[in-house]
């Protein structure tokens, strides 16, 4: 054990020697998480204030600004109702909303009628992207009244007693909001792309260090250290326990000091320390785990290298690390599961969306048991091919 | 000579011996690289095993270390034997890799302070002790300096200094002159004679005739993996009879020369050998008008002539048909 320390504290040292392990495991991971989630942050930030003017004053109006204003789109959309239609038109060009929403006198009885409804949109140049926004909303919901009001005229057209179309207008006015609106908000509390990035590209990094910590362990053999340490009266386990200690340990605090950092600097979300730990060690284990795999099936520094290579990547875009997965097709979200990586990011995904900090519990444990079958494997070809 | 088809008798008597060789077979695949060896090297004795690339040298000494398995044979270092499995017997020996086995981007203190920390030591005895051998290695100045920025000669110095730190019993070195320059040769050879006379049992593998010769008291020629002869240099010399050592360099149909040399009465020996003719003769120096003789009749012109004492080099012609050193 104490030899072990010895050799993880020798390995350390010569990691922290190499600018270009500090550079990888430390530096990056910050710079890339960053850059991604500014990348992506545009969609996440945008906000639309919206004039909203009543003309109509029925129940479908109402229904429409509840809608509007409900807390699930209060990320996105502030409504401010305002008395006239130039009135709104004013504030849209002072540029104090982005864009306006008419609702025409007589919408709610349209919506029931035989005339297809519209609404009307007041945008500005300045702000096409809030007018293009409102009038999104504006269209999807007037598609949906549409329909809805086709469904009511056929139901009558059909034979259902005229004394009911007001409890037919009823049950239109408590539609929801067409899902293209929803989507964008949807869970507890909205997943950033902060959030999202910085364990994925940490996940990324310290995936990288796979291929590093087997290239090194190649060029030991070659260049004769690594025999001169079997020389020494250690067991062949304290040798292999102090590579993998060592590199756990980069693993730990590369992905610790990432999420320090990026809690800090970009407001990242890792949820609470404890869970958060949990599947960072979990995730580290599998990365030592992955290590001795590529190690035991390779021969060389050159082989170690591309065998990695194939390994990491494979794994990235299996788990998910290049994509918000929660946006990803199922197929794709399924397969994700089929890697330590995958799990972790899930993981860190429903902590940084507020759930319990159990929800990390099952993660943790299924990346670890898949670190301990493939260490395991890593273990028994390793073994024969000593015997061979 | 000794026998090596059976256990030396002087093998049998441990308590002095530090280590003890006995009949070691190693094979990768069809080739053998080390043949029913068995040697054994005493307190305070240097043995060298000399032979040219190839010959099994670094083999036996991996075997020695623990870090092959051999096929078939025994180890004893300091009465206990050695496997690739025996980890606490492994202290008893420094180990001096023919390649320079240290981490370039640490220096020079750093390296040594790792490779005494893998021997137990640690704390006060450790700081002691690599500076002692930061000492005797000449690198006092340069401990804190990356290995990196040493030359060759530094780094061969540092390279054996590593095996050193925990004063082993037993030192062993796989040619550790290789690629050095003549002084630094020198200071290593220095140092390792330093080993010997404090009581360190060093074995010593060199493809350098003069470097067992000067450095060894024992000295076992090993060829394709076979000891085939044994003993201090006076011995194994001896084995040559009174023979001498004739080299000469001439043009013409050397060839026909050896030959000619060869049906020559006391000539044991004639091979050519780039430009050159070896004969092993006995009284060498009476011959030698004959010799001169015969080249003038064949036409060869004899640009000169050498007469040596016997040394290894001759030795080693004489067992194995081929020169040391190709
Ligand atoms: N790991 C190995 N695998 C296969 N052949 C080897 C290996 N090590 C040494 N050999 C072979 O064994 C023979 C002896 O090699 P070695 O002990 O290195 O000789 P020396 O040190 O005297 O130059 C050589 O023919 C060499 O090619
Ligand atoms: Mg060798």
């Amino acid at each position: 054990m104490n030899t072990a320390l010895v050799i993880a504290a020798k390995d350390l040292r010569h990691r922290l020697r190499d600018r270009s392990a500090i550079v990888l495991g430390f530096i990056a991971p910050v710079l890339v998480a960053a850059l991604m989630s500014f990348a992506f942050s545009s969609v996440e930030a945008f906000h639309a204030d919206i004039a909203f003017v009543d003309n109509d004053h029925g129940q479908i109006a109402v229904a429409l600004r509840t809608a509007l204003t409900s807390r699930e789109l209060s990320d996105v959309l502030s409504i401010e109702s305002v008395g006239s239609e130039q009135q709104a038109g004013k504030l849209v060009d002072d540029g104090d909303v982005g864009a306006g929403l008419v609702i025409p006198a007589g919408f709610s009885a349209a919506a029931v009628g035989d005339e297809p409804v519209g609404l009307t949109v007041l945008g500005s140049p300045d702000n096409p992207l809030e007018a293009q926004v409102a009038k999104a909303v504006a269209d999807a919901y007037v598609a949906q009244l549409n329909a809805d009001r086709l469904s009511v005229h056929t139901a009558l057209a059909a034979g259902v007693p005229a004394g009911r179309t007001a409890e037919l207008a009823k049950a239109v006015a408590g539609l929801r909001l067409p899902e293209s609106v929803e989507a964008r908000a949807t869970g507890y509390r909205q997943l950033t792309t902060a959030s999202y990035y910085a364990p994925a590209m940490g996940i990324m990094f310290v995936l990288f260090a796979i291929g590093f910590t087997a290239h090194s362990f190649f060029a030991e053999q070659r260049g004769g250290t690594l025999e001169r340490i079997s020389a020494a009266p250690i067991g062949r386990g304290g040798v292999l326990l102090g590579k993998s200690l060592a590199a756990f340990v980069y693993s730990v605090a590369s992905l610790t000091s990432l999420a320090v950092v990026s809690s800090l600097a970009f407001d990242a979300q890792w949820g609470p320390p404890l869970p958060a730990a949990a599947l960072i060690l979990a995730m580290s284990a599998a990365l030592v785990a992955l290590t001795a795999l590529v190690i035991a099936v390779s021969r060389t520094e050159r082989q170690a290298d591309g065998i990695a290579m194939m390994i990491t990547f494979a794994l990235l875009l299996l788990g998910g690390n290049f994509v918000l997965i929660s946006q990803a097709p199922d197929l794709l979200r399924k397969l994700a599961l089929l890697t330590p990586n995958g799990w972790a990011l899930r993981g860190f995904t429903d902590l940084a969306t507020g759930a319990a900090a159990t929800a990390a519990l099952a993660p943790a444990l299924v990346i670890l048991g898949m670190a301990a079958l493939v260490g395991l494997l890593a273990g028994v070809i390793g073994r024969w091919r000593a015997a061979s | 000579m000794h026998s090596v088809e059976t256990v030396p008798a002087h093998l049998e008597q441990t308590s002095a011996q530090v280590l003890i060789a006995s009949r070691l077979a190693k094979r990768f695949g069809d080739r053998v690289a080390v043949d029913d060896v068995s040697f054994a090297v005493a307190a305070g004795e240097t043995y060298g095993l000399l032979g040219p690339n190839g010959a099994g040298k670094t083999t036996t000494i991996r075997l020695i270390c623990g870090l092959l398995r051999a096929d078939a044979g025994q180890i004893l270092i300091a009465g206990q034997p050695i496997s690739t499995t025996a980890t606490p017997a492994k202290k008893s020996i420094g180990y001096v890799p023919q390649e320079i086995a240290l981490y370039p981007d640490l220096t020079a203190r750093e390296n040594l302070r790792f490779f005494g920390r893998l021997y137990g030591l640690h704390g006060k005895a450790l700081n002691h002790r690599v500076g002692k051998v930061l000492d005797l290695i000449g690198l006092s100045e340069r401990g804190r300096d990356r290995v990196e920025s040493f030359s060759g000669g530094m780094k061969r110095r540092l390279n054996i200094g590593a095996g050193l730190l925990h004063e082993p019993t037993l030192l062993v070195l796989d040619e550790p002159t290789v690629g050095v320059d003549p002084q630094s040769r020198h200071a290593v050879m220095e140092s390792v004679r330093s080993f010997g006379a404090a009581g360190m049992a060093v074995l010593y593998t060199t493809h350098y005739m003069e470097e067992a010769e000067r450095l060894c008291d024992r000295v076992g020629i090993i060829d394709h993996g076979r000891l085939v002869a044994e003993g201090t240099r006076r011995e194994l010399v001896a084995q040559l009879g009174e023979h001498d050592h004739i080299q000469l360099t001439a043009t013409g149909d050397l060839a026909a020369l050896a030959d000619r040399c060869r049906g020559l009465e006391g000539i044991d020996r004639a091979d050519v050998k780039d430009g050159q003719i070896q004969l092993l003769a006995t009284e060498g120096r009476r011959l030698l008008p004959a010799v001169l003789e015969a080249a003038e009749r064949i036409g060869t012109t004899v640009r000169s002539v050498e007469v040596a004492e016997p040394d290894l080099e001759a030795v080693f012609l004489h067992l194995t048909g081929t020169a040391l050193r190709e």
